[in-house]
């Protein structure tokens, strides 16, 4: 029998080749090509006034230099739209003031980094010595930077856009306001988190190469859609569609900011392939992706809420300020994410949340893994503690008070989610991954040990944090699964991989589905060559939406091959099963009669030329054949192959519960996660070990936020940390071993039962540290991230407070 | 692509016209220039040689004066082509006398090209900024030409102020001051030193 192999934690058939450093990525590529590099602001807010290349000419090598001039001219010549911002990708009614940038500055720049001149030349030495002789000459405006100056509006980022507000947006359930009123407790928060990254190992890149005979274009980019980027290329540079291709190559991480396109250079550098006649490419180097990337994260939130004795919601308001950096293309995706989940798995009453979205002189915002959810998370989790103190509960008592219970299931948040379609939560049992929580933590004997461990001197606490994750959102991916003559399964799906190991766990589900060993099977992902309708890899949905895909794509070739097998075996199609990869009838074991994959895919391609020994005998003397039938009979088509879509009315929900235990250091504040323990919900586990692994990157990630990641921006718009010796992040030594329990509720909305795991290991994070040293210290945490200098200065303003 | 600028030079505007009329001095005084051949009346082919990379190479063009205006001022048309690409431009040139009292000219020029083929594709700011770079290039070597500083005599030596038809000049083996440096380090081609020489000295034509 074959093993069945989802749920199995399978070993990623990836690793071998990416860790003995035989990826591909984007920067292994096209080392014949043109090398571009950029002039880039270095000023958060002015005009372009002049840019002088005179001095650049002399460099050896340079091939072109372009500014925005040239793409108006191109426009004007070959009808290309090169010159045109970039487009809003999202768009949404409340968006009113929604600004894009251009691929190179029209006469404006908003943020350090926005780039302004393209340098193209033999290599990127060349080209950036040529970047470093152009001179720009700017006039200065006011920068705008961070919430408050954006909110004051004292100084507008875009001239058009009054009060720096692109969109304001407004959804509720009930009269929170009267529900708040009338409540017998309430109580007021201010929480902020500040601005982090993704910060992929590899940044983006781009290599592009026309063919002038063929007039086609081939691009390779480091993306998270390939088939997107294709037509936003496509349009952009005024091509057929037909003759552009997109191939995502190995990707080194894209934790969100890769999911953008088309970048400014995902259309410059295509553009310069084309006029040049000549492959072109660029790789980004870090401090670019630091200044001309995206960040995300930044909020500022007011909450009130009122609740009874017991601690229950009665009704809950929260009005929050993003700032989305200097445009805004994706959309209000991460701000409608943070105003919908920040309800995670609670009942809130009566419901209102407000939010402004506002231009600052800063990076753009776009989602970062978890795409505001950790914003949400952390204030309705730090509401939940706050609640718990106020009444002197338990907080894990409280929480529990509020979940919405499994016999409410599917149960309906009455807010509309980032789809477009309702926040319905599909599944899950809150009260049960809270007691395996507690369980795993040792909740209940933690005060104990709190005391045990002041007896001693030491400052530990504990919090926890839960959150509801809307996964897998649409509106559809598709599979295309062929059976080769020797057997081969060859599995194509159009979203992109960035190191998840979805040729693993795509490979598990194909097995099962097809009944094929696991090692017969060869995945493709992000190559529009190969399949040209997906949507891309963003929102915990690759498991979710390729996953079902390929589920429902291997069942239509399974159908096939037993249809054609049912002929050659004379058997009926109900009473055959396919088995290692050979249809055999039911019950008749391995000695009965029995055809292989391989054969089936030969009888299925009715051929008159005999190309190998397989071949022949699908050829036309080959077998008596029934002289009044086609020889491809009517509905079918040649090939043991199928392609199919899944799309699900909306997201499915995935949730989980971090518990933090951390030591503070009673001298110097340092913070040490001691423990770090999950409960994780994502329906069916198809691989674990890839779950897992997920999580433990998150949570990796989780820490990062909590204690160490933040963009540093002076008054005047300067990134001054834009770079990895002064952008903090957590070493395998800061991130703490990571305790794991799963529970399953399935997913009633996809042929698998899966819901979405890459995001969910960072959500809680800052929540779940923030309440763990609020414990240990007795300090009240509003703002995260937090360092031993910011705690310690907490702990000064605490003694004046209470002296 | 439009470009213009003007230089002053130390020859006073007589002189420099008599020099800008000399097909001996031009070859020797245009970056790149190779030949240059007097075709009658007032058009003149010529050759530069010019480029790096995939586009150096060498490069033919024709120019012809297309019309004539006041005293001083004198509209000129010039086309040329490598493999790198196509020029077409038209350029007029005004000079007066500086307003300094060394005596020289100033030359004002303004020029309206079109461009083709991958030279087409390099930008704007790039070819104005090498077009501008050869006419420099161009006037300082006249100037220094005129000062007697030249490298050595054309092949056809003699700077008659004759365009008899089928007079050939070549440029010296050891082409003048910095345009060995435009050699190396541009890649626009030849078509661009047309087009500096063009907006700068194929002014060879008879002043009416």
């Amino acid at each position: 029998m074959t093993t069945r192999m989802v749920g199995e934690p399978v070993k990623r058939v990836e690793d071998p080749r990416l860790v003995t450093g035989n990826g591909r990525y984007l920067d292994d590529l096209g080392h014949d090509a043109f090398e571009v590099a950029f002039v880039r602001s270095p000023h958060a807010h002015a005009r372009v006034v002049d840019v002088d290349v005179t001095d650049a000419l002399d460099v050896e090598g340079l091939v072109a230099i372009y500014t925005y001039e040239d793409l108006v001219a191109d426009e004007e010549e070959h009808g290309t739209r090169v010159a045109q911002a970039l487009p809003l990708l999202i768009p949404h009614p409340t968006l009113t003031h929604g600004r894009t940038q251009h691929a190179l500055a029209n006469g404006e720049v908003n943020h350090v980094g926005e780039a302004i001149v393209m340098v193209v030349a033999s290599d990127r030495y060349a080209a950036e010595d040529a970047v470093e002789r152009i001179r720009v000459d700017y006039e200065f405006l006011t920068p705008i930077v961070g919430v408050e100056a954006a909110r004051a509006a004292e100084h507008l980022v875009h001239d058009d856009v009054p009060g720096n507000v692109a969109a304001r947006m407004v959804q509720e359930t009930g009269d929170a306001d009267a529900a708040i009123d009338a409540a017998p407790h309430r109580l007021e928060l201010d929480l902020a988190i500040e601005r982090s990254a993704s910060m992929p190992m590899e940044g983006k890149g781009v290599h592009a190469r026309w063919d002038a005979d063929d007039e086609s274009l081939t691009v390779h980019t480091s993306t998270q859609t390939s088939t997107s980027v294709r037509q936003a290329v496509a349009a952009k540079l005024n091509l057929p569609v037909d003759r552009v291709e997109v191939v995502t190559p190995d990707v080194g991480g894209g934790f969100g900011v890769k999911i953008v396109h088309p970048w400014p250079e995902e259309v410059l550098v295509p553009w310069a392939a084309l006029r040049l006649g000549r492959p072109v490419k660029w790789t980004e180097d870090r401090r670019e992706h630091f200044v001309s990337s995206a960040h995300e994260r930044g909020q500022l939130h007011h909450v009130r809420v009122g609740y009874d004795d017991e601690g229950r919601l009665l009704g809950l308001s929260v009005k929050f300020w993003h700032d989305h950096g200097a445009y805004i293309p994706y959309g209000l995706i991460v701000p409608i994410i943070t105003s919908t989940q920040l309800l995670g798995p609670y009942k809130p009453g009566a419901y209102r949340v407000e939010f402004e979205s506002l231009y600052t002189n800063t990076v753009i915002v776009t989602p970062y893994r978890g795409a505001g959810r950790p914003q949400g998370c952390f204030v309705m989790e730090r509401t939940m503690d706050a609640i718990a103190a106020d009444l002197g509960l338990d907080r894990a008592l409280v929480r529990e008070r509020n979940f919405i219970q499994p016999d409410e299931m599917p149960y309906d948040q009455g807010l509309i989610f980032q789809d477009g379609r309702q926040l319905l939560y599909d599944s899950g049992d809150f009260p049960g991954s809270l007691a395996k929580l507690k369980e795993l933590v040792g909740w209940d004997d933690f005060a104990a040990y709190r005391e045990q461990a002041r007896a001693e001197g030491r400052r530990v606490g504990i919090g926890m944090a839960c959150y509801v994750e809307g996964t897998g959102v649409g509106p559809y991916e598709g599979g295309h699964i062929r059976v080769e003559t020797d057997g081969t399964v060859v599995v194509s799906t159009g979203l992109t991989t960035q190191g998840q190991g979805h040729q693993t766990m795509l490979a598990q589900i194909v097995a099962d589905e097809l009944g094929v060993p696991f090692e017969r099977i060869r995945v493709t992902t992000g190559d529009t060559r190969r399949f040209k309708y997906a949507v891309g890899t963003f929102a915990s949905r690759t498991a979710v939406m390729s996953g079902s895909a390929v589920a429902v794509t291997a069942r239509a070739v399974r159908e096939k091959a037993l249809r054609i097998a049912s002929d050659a075996l004379e058997a009926a199609v109900e009473d055959l099963e396919i088995v290692d990869g050979n249809v055999r009838v039911k019950g008749t074991g391995e000695n009965g009669a029995s055809v292989d994959l391989g054969a089936v895919a030969v009888l299925s391609n009715p051929l008159r030329y005999a190309f190998d020994e397989a071949a022949k005998r699908a050829t036309q003397f080959a077998a008596p054949a029934d002289p009044d039938k086609p020889p491809v009979a009517e509905g079918e088509s040649p090939g043991l192959e199928a392609s199919q879509f899944y799309s699900p009315p909306r997201s499915t929900f995935a949730n989980g519960m971090h518990a933090v235990v951390v030591e503070t250091d009673p001298d110097t504040a340092d913070i040490k996660v001691l423990r770090y323990c999950v409960v994780h919900d994502c329906g069916t586990l198809i691989n674990p070990m890839i779950v897992e692994g997920q999580i433990h990157g998150g949570v990796a990630q989780g820490v990062g936020g909590a204690l160490y990641e933040r963009m540093e921006y002076a008054p005047d718009g300067q990134l001054l940390n834009a770079s990895f010796m002064d952008f903090l992040m957590p070493y395998a030594s800061e991130v703490p071993e990571v305790e794991i329990d799963h529970l399953v509720t399935p997913s009633p909305l996809n042929p698998l039962g899966v819901k979405g795991a890459g995001e969910a290991g960072v959500i809680p994070g800052a929540a779940a540290i923030a309440a763990a040293i609020e414990d240990a210290e007795g300090i009240t945490i509003r703002r995260m991230p937090i360092s031993p200098s910011e705690l310690f200065h907490l702990r000064l303003e605490n003694q004046e407070a209470g002296s | 692509m439009k470009v213009s600028g003007t230089s002053t030079l130390k020859a006073d505007p007589d002189t420099l016209w008599k020099a800008l009329n000399d097909p001996a001095v031009l070859v020797a005084t245009i970056p790149g220039c190779q030949r240059l051949e007097a075709l009658g009346g007032d058009t003149f082919a010529m050759t530069v040689a010019a480029g790096v990379g995939s586009i150096k190479g060498v490069y033919d063009g024709q120019y012809s004066i297309a019309d004539q205006a006041e005293p001083g001022t004198y509209l000129m048309r010039a086309r040329g082509s490598g493999a790198a690409g196509t020029i077409d431009a038209t350029v007029a040139v005004r000079l007066q006398e500086a307003e300094d009292d060394n005596g020289g000219t100033l030359l004002s020029y303004d020029a309206d090209a079109v461009v083709g083929g991958m030279i087409g594709g390099v930008g704007q700011r790039m070819l104005t900024g090498v077009s501008k770079k050869m006419a420099t290039e161009f006037f300082g070597n006249i100037d220094r030409y005129l000062a007697g500083e030249r490298a050595a005599e054309p092949e056809a030596a003699v700077s008659t102020g004759s365009t008899t038809r089928g007079a050939v000049f070549t440029a010296p083996a050891a082409a003048p001051s910095a345009s060995n440096d435009f050699v190396k380090g541009l890649l626009v081609g030849g078509a661009i030193a047309l087009a500096g020489a063009v907006v700068g000295g194929w002014i060879a034509g008879r002043r009416r």
